[in-house]
């Protein structure tokens, strides 16, 4: 047995985390128990955590092999992985990439032969507001740090040192050059925040331990849920709810009050957070979690209380190691305090709060992928309908909804309909959390009302462009997915509505600014490269679409470009939105078709310039069938051999060779 | 009555029932949409995309997967537009880009959907130009099957197959993205036992059979539509021919028997049918050695000799052994050639009269089946008693689960072994070896007390009984005795079925009538059946391979069967009760002094028996193969297989089936056995004149009344059941009787000893397909962990069993599923004849020994 008692008995706590019979749902938890113990998920491990869960063998490696956090093969002790995705591409990751491999001496991909690094590159890690940075796992506790603002090589030396000397992990809040010039391995503080006075979502940030419970009580914190307990009906805070408009923060935008409106009455009901930030340009959900896990909390009581839920799931990206800690501590206070558990407020209502770790897949922001994932599947999407609010996590009724829409929830049960609909216009009330990342001057969060205009974000908050002499080209408006608009909309209103008039979508109001020094090119095929990582596989479209897309792109990055191929750009995403499964398909592709319609002359001028005489691509004449073509097949053993041929039978002997 | 609803699909009007989806609706009017994912008899998952149609909605006309989509009222699909034909091209396009086109050397090539829909559908032309991926070819996912991942174009069929009817999801998706590939857990093979079905449900050449790989192109094969004859399910199946070889079997539907799945032991193990070690023409002992001979010397020699026996010792003192595994129509003519020609009742087959069967057979498969579209199962709660359909009958097995996870059935279980379907948490009841009567006594008790009846006949029979004895006595805790009675008191149409296992020798009276008392007082004695193993058990019954019954299951005195059959056959009856098969073979040299052995090899199954062989007067087998029995001949017949010759057989739900002439081997003298026996009846002045089998066919359903109507062409290709309830005399006269639980000698030390039979064990129809040598059972004894360790045996060691009757030499393999204090060696292992330690009765105890 590979799997010492103590790791059982630790998997089985987990188990016990599921409601009976969905003790499958801890295959997560467990992996991550079992990576920590051998540094890897190694097979026979697995096999014994299928029988522990009743699954077949298979069912485990599947999992582990879809979820780009578990491993294999051992990383090194230290495992550092650079974020190149868009975002942080256009503040130097590919630099900092480049000071890691030559201050490990080892390519990307790699691992140091003293096995104390290993170096890979990664997708959006939510951390876009203070790029370049990395993030490192220590192996043998699976703990994992951010560390941010990496600009120069120095920083990156100074990264390695802190590793080194053993101090990296004394906590896990992020870490960053200048918040640190001793290098005792000191946290940073929360990332910049700022925007409208007074703010509501990131009102407490920056406080000192605005993490903790008694800071959340002093501002009034949970007096809203007691009120709500005691004196409203679950029906009536629907209805306050819908009132008020709020609208989804993951990316659809749509109503929450609604949404819990279709909740079909089978019980019981379920309440699911989606914390499984992963959108490109996003990082807002994390700073609440890092920085005000309570206000979430004091939301997912509010919520679950409307929904009827007892139980409710936070499930958070793997990666968001620190706001993970962050959040089991925070309701570990909340239960101390009665605010969680049984009877919570003195009252009959009962509510557990479950953090649920992803562990790298983009797709399980997706909602039915995310429920999928939590059952402790592979992240594929489902087919709706069903939808969750009538069959959702383990069949049963259920509500996802983003941290910031929960968060939300809060501040409208608490000042009112009326007080929260004074934000914003009519159609997007509220506030935002903005996320300004890319070439501007002060990039970070901004709480402001909606339909702030994007000029102003970008220059009375964002300080304009990074460097002066290169104005914006572009900007992404709502997260990586979304449409591209160019230079000459930047007053467009960032509500809903508005951004949806100028051929875009507010998103996750993830807005990510590209200056005139940035080839779209580039940008197209980063943009492509993330979303053939992250297809999950199950639908045709996606899977090839986006593969073959991200290969036309590498292509003309690397200069093989032929002009007939913006033609199959501007065709083959044409099959992919709208034909995909989910709407993965469409964020894929949607950025690759605004930036080609806008900036067509830019790929034209840069196939010009790399292929002038238009070489077509050099393909072999005929497919490589096996990669061990020329070795003997397999299959080829003497089993094969038909037996017992008639002397009559007149074609040829029948020799089974392999293919 | 279902619900109708109405549409329109490419403006032509369509109703289908409620809940039908839109690509069945279409394909009802002959539109046909492209499908991959999409399967019959598989869940949707809209994942391949192929069958974008568009759909009316509440926000117009959108394209929308027509195989997830239900029907509405007034819907409007439309498949013909621009729109969906340039998605089809273009999710072709998608499909075939990183597929390899090796086509020319592909086994689906031919009969493959992607190809037919490419040339239906696709673009016409590629415009990759870049390389294509590539991954894992021929690649053994287990011995059977081949996986080519390069070819696949992820569909989830064999994944939804295997998760949704076979609860083994053991072939998963790894990976992800571009990259995804079906894919084992390393080091885990596929072991399903109908895993072979995904290779008929791959719409791509991803998976394929190895067994039949490279041995031809679809299209040069000759399609017969047959049966299986590995068991007793008679699953429908289509074998393909070239040049007079079986090349390939494949699944066909019946939805009566087998949906369209059959298991791999019927798919695979078929290198028998061509083997080169085939008997090819007659052989007769001459100088102590048996050499080729002709056919009418052959018979010459049979007809002489028995004659001579005759009119020596009498006609009693020749015997005939036929076989289930053989057809209707020749165990017919061998009880017919027993009967007319030599004058006795020595007639019987394995398991035949030794056991304590019932005539009826299974009420209706059907009625256990819960296929993708339909109702429940009819059965609620399903009693199996010493059966393991599992190892026994895997599409049963496959069935069961199926009810169980989708059909709300509950299983109940009494088997010495843990078997696989235990795993569904309904009750079992593990009772030691030997003590299922006073087991099923307890549940009858149980029952009683649950329905808080103390009036009955019933609560008589059982009154004495205490639960805590039974516990004491079977093993089993009485907590569960009563959980399986409080299942069975809630029951609305139970289903009870028991096989050869419990039902042999003097005990198995007593297990019958145990059964028969609990069917009795469940109020369903029509639902209780026996369950033969081989896969002409019901009909060797029905056409009177039994030494105390005539055809149609008349009593030898019966005087309609008898007038009606004296005159079909123009003789007198003999009336005197025959001698069973192993009263025969005990008695071989003793009172039997000939034997006419025809399909069957009990010199493998009891070394006293291959002793008592050698010292008969004459001894004749019909085989396919020299085996054990027929080295010991003084002719040897040789017969063909069951794909070489017409013949019906009759399954365990009594379903008459055809099994058409599929191929022959020119160059082979062996002989359809029905013919063997028509012309060896000539040598006897008999001219029974059947020009073909089909002529015995008609025979048996004038012989035989139960069978009136079923000739070959009523047939048809999907057989017919005969109806238990038009002749009433058929069904046994089930009454209340006490049910006495036999002695166990208690003294006997060791441990009890367990057998059965397992799917893959050491016959001729197994061993001789190589690829699958890995697979079968070796000559073990499987052991409780427990139970090694007290013994201080190892895994892998070798040792010998033995008892008062024999000994074998076996190595000791650890098994959970067996109970404490038994020792499992199943039947047919290869060079492990467990008979060598059974004397007839079934409870014995073995010693191990190092």
């Amino acid at each position: 047995m590979m799997l010492s008692e103590s790791v059982r008995n630790e998997i089985k706590k987990w188990m016990d985390l599921y409601p009976a019979g969905r003790q499958r749902s801890a295959i997560l938890p467990a992996l991550y128990v079992i990576q920590r113990e051998f540094g890897y998920c190694p097979v026979e491990a697995q096999n014994e955590l299928a029988e522990m869960l009743e699954l077949e063998p298979a069912e485990v490696g599947a999992v582990v092999d879809f979820y780009h956090m578990l491993h294999t093969e051992p990383k090194g002790e230290y495992h550092v992985e650079v974020c190149t995705n868009v975002p942080c591409m256009l503040r130097g990751a590919g630099q900092c990439m480049r000071h890691f491999e030559e201050k490990l001496g080892i390519h990307h991909g790699e691992t140091t032969p003293d096995d104390r690094f290993s170096l890979d590159h990664m997708e959006c890690l939510g951390s876009c507001g203070t790029a370049p940075m990395v993030s490192i796992t220590e192996r043998k506790t699976g703990r994992i740090r951010y560390f941010e603002e990496l600009d120069s090589a120095e920083d990156v030396q100074k990264v390695i040192d802190l590793v080194n000397s053993g101090k990296a992990f004394t906590t896990l809040e992020r870490w960053t050059p200048e918040g640190d010039p001793k290098l005792t391995g000191k946290a940073a503080g929360p990332y910049r925040v700022g925007g409208m006075e007074p703010r509501f979502l990131t009102a407490r940030v920056g406080k000192k331990d605005s993490h903790k419970i008694e800071t959340y009580i002093a501002d009034g914190g949970y007096e809203t849920a007691r009120r709500v307990l005691t004196t409203m009906k679950p029906e009536e805070v629907v209805e306050q709810v819908k009132a008020s408009g709020i609208r989804g923060r993951g990316g659809a935008g749509f109503p929450t009050g609604m949404k819990w409106s279709f909740l079909a009455p089978a019980m019981p009901h379920y309440l699911v957070v989606n914390a499984d930030e992963s959108e490109p340009g996003t990082f807002k959900d994390r700073i609440i979690m890092e920085y005000d896990p309570h206000q979430l909390i004091e939301g997912i009581i509010l919520s679950a209380y409307a929904i009827k839920a007892e139980l409710a799931f936070i499930y958070i990206r793997g990666e968001y190691y620190f706001a993970y800690t962050r959040l089991v501590d925070a309701i570990k206070e909340a239960q101390k305090k009665g605010f969680l558990g049984e009877k919570i407020f003195g009252t009959d209502v009962n509510l557990r709060i479950v953090v649920h770790r992803g562990a790298g897949a983009y797709e399980c922001g997706e909602e039915t992928a995310l429920l999928t994932s939590l059952e402790g599947y592979r992240g594929h999407p489902r087919m709706k309908p069903p939808f969750p609010a009538v069959e959702g996590l383990y069949g049963k009724p259920t509500i996802v909804n983003n941290v910031e829409s929960i968060a939300n929830v809060t501040h409208v049960m608490r000042h009112g309909v009326e007080w929260y609909r004074s934000f914003g216009t009519e159609k997007s009330p509220g506030m935002r959390i903005f996320c300004l990342s890319g070439n501007v001057k002060y990039p970070g969060l901004y709480e402001l009302p909606h339909a702030v205009p994007l000029r102003e974000l970008l220059y009375k908050y964002g300080g304009g462009p990074q460097f002066d002499e290169h104005p914006f080209k572009a900007v992404v408006p709502g997260g990586l997915s979304m449409k591209i608009l160019s230079a000459d909309q930047l007053d467009t209103p960032l509500d809903y509505e508005s951004v949806q008039a100028a051929g875009s979508m507010l998103g996750s109001a993830g807005v990510i600014a590209i200056d005139d020094s940035q080839s779209m090119v580039k940008v197209a095929r980063r943009t492509l490269s993330f979303y053939r990582e992250e297809s999950c596989g199950k639908c045709t479209p996606c899977r090839e679409g986006t593969g073959w897309l991200e290969d036309i792109l590498l292509r003309i990055e690397n200069g093989g470009g032929r002009m007939k191929d913006l033609d199959l750009l501007e065709r083959i995403p044409k099959f992919i939105t709208g034909k995909s499964f989910c709407p993965f398909g469409d964020a894929a592709v949607w950025g690759l078709q605004s930036n080609l319609a806008k900036y067509r002359a830019e790929f034209e001028q840069y196939i010009a310039m790399t292929n002038p005489e238009e070489e077509p691509p050099v393909i072999p004449i005929r497919p490589i069938y096996r990669p061990d073509v020329g070795a003997p097949s397999v299959a080829h053993d003497s089993a094969l051999e038909i037996e017992g041929e008639s002397p009559l039978n007149r074609d040829t002997p029948i020799l089974v060779t392999g293919d | 009555m279902t619900e109708l609803v109405t549409l329109t699909i490419d403006d032509r009007q369509v109703t289908v029932p409620k809940g039908t989806l839109v690509v069945d609706a279409a394909a009802k009017v002959g539109i046909e949409i492209p499908i991959f994912c999409s399967h019959p008899k598989l869940d949707p998952v809209a994942c391949c995309r192929m069958c974008l149609v568009e759909i009316s909605g509440p926000r117009g006309m959108t394209l929308q997967t027509a195989c997830s989509v239900p029907v509405a009222q007034d819907m409007v699909v439309r498949t013909n537009t621009p729109q969906v034909k340039e998605v089809q091209e273009a999710n072709l396009a998608f499909i075939l880009l990183n597929h390899p086109l090796d086509c020319p050397i592909c086994d689906k090539g031919g009969e493959c959907p992607l190809q037919d829909q490419t040339m239906r559908f696709g673009p016409g032309l590629s415009q990759l130009v870049e390389p294509k991926r590539t991954k894992n070819k021929n690649y053994l996912i287990s011995d059977t099957i081949v996986l080519d991942q390069e070819r696949c174009i992820l569909c989830w069929r064999c994944i939804r197959y295997l998760e949704e009817w076979e609860d083994k999801p053991q072939l998963a998706l790894f990976q992800r993205g571009g990259e995804t590939l079906i894919d084992i857990q390393d080091g885990k093979p596929v072991d399903a036992k109908t895993s072979g079905n995904i290779i008929d449900i791959c719409p791509v050449g991803a998976l394929t059979n190895r067994v039949a790989r490279f041995a031809f192109r679809p299209w040069e094969i000759e399609r017969t539509p047959s049966i299986c004859t590995q068991c007793s399910m008679g699953c429908n199946l289509r074998i393909d021919t070239r040049t007079h070889k079986l090349r390939r079997v494949i699944g066909r539907e019946n939805m009566q028997v087998n949906d369209q799945w059959i298991c791999d032991k019927g798919r695979f193990a078929n290198a028998w049918v061509n083997h080169e070690e085939r008997l090819t023409t007659p052989l007769v002992r001459k100088n102590g050695e048996l050499q080729p001979a002709s056919w009418s010397e052959a018979l010459g020699l049979v007809a002489d000799r028995l004659q001579a026996i005759k009119q020596r010792h009498g006609a009693d003192a020749i015997g005939a052994i036929g076989s289930a595994k053989l057809s209707n129509e020749s165990n017919y003519l061998l009880q017919r050639f027993m009967r007319q020609l030599i004058g006795t009742n020595n007639i019987d087959h394995r398991d035949g009269g030794d056991v304590a069967a019932l005539p009826t057979g299974v009420p209706a498969l059907a009625d256990v089946m819960k296929p993708q579209y339909g109702p429940d199962p009819k059965h609620d709660v399903i009693l199996l008693v010493g059966i393991d359909p599992s190892e026994e009958m895997p599409v049963l097995d496959l069935h069961l689960k199926r009810a169980v996870r989708r059909g709300k059935a509950t299983l109940v279980i009494v088997h010495p072994r843990r078997i696989e379907l235990t795993r569904y948490n309904g009750p079992f009841l593990q009772a030691n070896p030997g003590t299922e009567v006073a087991l099923l006594n307890g549940l009858l008790r149980a029952l009683t007390e649950a329905k808080e009846d103390t009036s009955s006949d019933a609560h008589q029979l059982v009154a004495n009984i205490k639960l805590q004895e039974a516990e004491k006595v079977c093993g089993v805790a009485a907590e569960e005795i009563n959980k399986a009675a409080a299942t069975l008191a809630g029951a609305q149409n139970p289903l009870i079925l028991y096989g050869p296992m419990v039902a042999r020798g003097e005990a198995g009276v007593q297990v019958r009538q145990a059964l028969i008392n609990l069917a009795l007082y469940l109020g369903k004695p029509e639902n209780l059946a026996y369950v033969g193993l081989e896969a002409n058990s019901q009909g060797c019954r029905d056409v009177g391979l039994l030494p105390d019954r005539l055809p149609g299951h008349a009593a030898l005195d019966d005087p309609t069967a008898n007038e009606l059959l004296s005159r079909l056959w123009g003789c007198t009856l003999p009336t005197r009760a025959g001698k069973t098969y192993k009263q025969m073979l005990d008695a071989a040299g003793g009172d039997i002094k000939a034997l006419y052995i025809m399909g069957a090899n009990p010199a493998s199954e009891r070394p006293t028996w291959a002793e008592q062989l050698d010292k008969l007067e004459f001894l004749v087998v019909q085989e396919l193969f020299l085996t054990e029995t027929a080295a010991k001949a003084d002719v040897v017949l040789p017969g063909v297989s069951w794909a070489e010759q017409d013949g019906t057989f009759t399954n365990l739900e009594r379903r008459v089936q055809r099994a058409p002439k599929a191929l022959g081997n020119p160059h082979s003298k062996a002989a359809p056995d029905w013919m063997i026996l028509d012309h060896l009846a000539t040598y006897f002045d008999a001219q029974w004149g059947h020009a073909n089998a089909q002529a015995v066919t008609a025979e048996i359903t004038q012989a035989a009344p139960i069978y009136n109507g079923l000739t070959w062409e009523a047939l048809g290709d999907q057989g017919l059941q005969w109806n238990p309830a038009e002749h009433s005399y058929v069904r046994p006269d089930m009454r209340y009787a006490p049910a006495v639980q036999p002695e166990l000698s208690e003294s006997e030390s060791g441990l009890r000893l367990v057998t059965g039979t397992v799917l893959y064990d050491g016959g001729d129809l197994f061993r001789l397909t190589k690829q699958m040598k890995n697979m079968a059972f070796g000559a073990e004894v499987r052991l409780n962990p427990a139970d090694g360790e007290k013994l201080g045996v190892t895994e892998g060691e070798s040792v010998t069993v033995r008892n008062t009757y024999g000994a074998l030499e076996l190595t000791v393999k650890f098994d959970a599923t067996v109970k404490l204090g038994v020792a499992w060696i199943p039947e047919s292992l290869p060079g492990a004849p467990v008979g060598a330690l059974l004397n007839g009765s079934a409870i014995v105890n073995v010693l191990i020994e190092k």
